[in-house]
């Protein structure tokens, strides 16, 4: 029985995590759907926000709403800054340019932010102050239960964007065929750049949750960002956004899950095995072309 | 209607179009003839606008096109259908004519209703995704989405290219159709003998460089041409 429910709350906390890794795969994966080309400044952009709002709260304790706001803008401001600088001049050319040239600005957004905020770590205002919901023998934190309301509503609009505005026919489009999109006669790099505005956005609100979850922000959540959205992408399939959503969740599962039993130094190490060994054997999902 | 001056198209130090001069008359179906690797393909991009030409000039009437971009080009009035017909394959027969209209902000439902019309079977397909479809019907999609945007001139390279006889003849009656319709077309194609039964002006570009231009009538007569592009069967 303790067993049943030790299985049971680690599942549960495992989907609260895949729920922050899914929303960070959807934003790292958007990008990617639609450029590809993998945006490693997308961590270092959410962090942007996160210290934006860090620093808006230091000064005036602004309220949560503010916070997210702020956080969101901030990422927005960075994405699309890294779009300018590495992306758009690299469009027809090298996937690699773009990449690297988005590696130095994840340095300089890390530089800057650490210079107005030298600490390595910083309180954050909590999401949420009360306890946490009993529900038998397990426990749910409400903040857990705002992360996964969060995930589904965001997929949900952002599936509504794709498939039911102007913006997203124009979004898949692009994503099926850049050239032919461009002749059909839609703006490619504007669109290119929205995409961009769009996936910083999604990584705000989540960096946001996070941290105001964890109640604390450091340097790392900009390589954390990255990573875990880059990696739950792989596990989903390179460039596939329901890829991404299963990816995401299956990585909080098996964190979760190999945390418990195997500790938390094995952690990783299992996440990085598996993509190993799926690399390696190539499933048929991990081929995905569209991201639609 | 189009006026290509001088232009030099280069794909890094390699000049793919050497200084190409041409016209298409308003109401005309002009045909661009060549051997493969002459510069037709290269002169449609241009035109599109997806290539910068790094000299010369493209005028649309009395506006200068020259290094504008695709989606601009678009806009000012000149759509291409292009080589082995690019629909996006992941998207609906609709959401392909959708996407052709983007540019527009007026209410294009009646020019969808006007597609379906002339490409029947593009009505019985229109939920199905574009990449399931047939050679042809793709084909007769890349045309309509082209159409969407209401184009003045309408570029088409090589509409005919790896497509059954059966379905060549079709293409052609629709050109032949759109151009009675009043839609100004500037033709690629290696099928010179159906090319003869619409266009009324040739040009032929070879190595990049204009090396013939005039009527059917003078196309047919000119004793090499038509061995490399008619056969013996005239």
């Amino acid at each position: 029985m303790v067993l049943l429910t030790d299985f049971l709350q680690n599942t549960l906390d495992g989907l609260t995590l895949g729920a922050s890794y899914a929303l960070l795969a959807l934003g790292f994966t958007l990008v990617f759907g639609v450029l590809r080309r993998a945006n490693l400044s997308y961590g270092p952009a959410i962090l942007f926000g996160a210290y934006c709002a860090t620093w808006v709260y230091l000064k005036w304790s602004a309220g949560l709403l503010i916070l997210a706001a702020v956080t969101i803008i901030g990422s927005i401001v960075a994405g699309t800054y890294v779009e300018r600088l590495c992306f758009a001049p690299h469009r027809r050319g090298s996937a690699i340019a773009a990449m690297v040239a988005s590696f130095a600005l994840w340095m300089q957004l890390e530089e800057l932010a650490t210079l107005v905020l030298p600490k390595h770590l910083y309180a954050f205002p909590a999401l949420y102050e009360g306890p946490a919901l009993a529900l038998g023998a397990l426990t749910l934190r409400v903040e857990s239960l705002i992360m996964l309301g969060a995930a589904v509503i965001v997929c949900g609009l952002l599936w509504w964007t794709l498939y039911r505005t102007r913006f997203g026919t124009a979004v898949r489009a692009v994503i099926d065929d850049a050239s032919a999109a461009e002749l059909a006669g839609i703006d490619v790099p504007r669109v290119f750049l929205l995409v961009f505005a769009l996936s910083s956005a999604i990584g705000g609100l989540t960096g946001f949750l996070i941290v105001s979850s964890q109640e604390q922000v450091t340097p790392m959540l900009g390589m954390w960002s990255t990573l875990k959205g880059m990696l739950a992408m792989m596990l989903g399939g390179l460039g596939s956004l329901p890829g991404a959503i299963a990816g995401g969740i299956a990585l909080g599962l098996l964190e979760a899950h190999s945390q418990w039993y195997l500790g938390p130094q094995l952690r990783d190490f299992v996440a990085y095995l598996l993509l190993f060994v799926l690399l390696a054997i190539r499933p048929p999902w991990m081929s995905t072309r569209s991201a639609s | 209607m189009l006026n290509v001056r001088d232009v030099v198209t280069a794909y890094g130090k390699i000049e793919a179009l050497k200084g190409v001069s041409l016209e298409v008359a308003p109401g005309s179906i002009t045909c661009l003839l060549g051997p493969n690797g002459a510069g037709k393909t290269t002169l449609m991009l241009t035109v599109a606008g997806v290539l910068r030409p790094r000299k010369g000039s493209i005028l649309f009437g009395e506006r200068d096109l020259t290094g504008l971009q695709p989606h601009a080009i678009v806009s000012a009035g000149i759509a291409l259908v292009p080589e082995n017909r690019l629909v996006f394959p992941h998207m609906t027969v609709l959401e392909n004519l959708q996407a052709g209209a983007y540019q527009r902000k007026d209410d294009f439902e009646p020019d969808i209703e006007a597609m379906f019309g002339r490409f029947p079977r593009l009505k019985e397909r229109a939920a199905q995704q574009a990449g399931t479809l047939s050679g042809g019907e793709q084909q007769m999609l890349a045309v309509a989405r082209a159409l969407m945007s209401r184009p003045k001139l309408l570029l088409m390279d090589e509409p005919s290219l790896g497509l059954a006889p059966l379905v060549v003849e079709e293409i052609f009656r629709i050109i032949a159709d759109l151009h009675r319709d009043g839609t100004t077309i500037f033709l690629v194609e290696q099928n010179a003998h159906m090319a003869l039964r619409v266009a009324s002006h040739f040009y032929l570009i070879e190595q990049g460089r204009v090396s013939f231009s005039g009527t059917p009538g003078a196309l047919a007569e000119d004793e090499l041409i038509r061995r490399a592009y008619l056969g013996s069967a005239h």
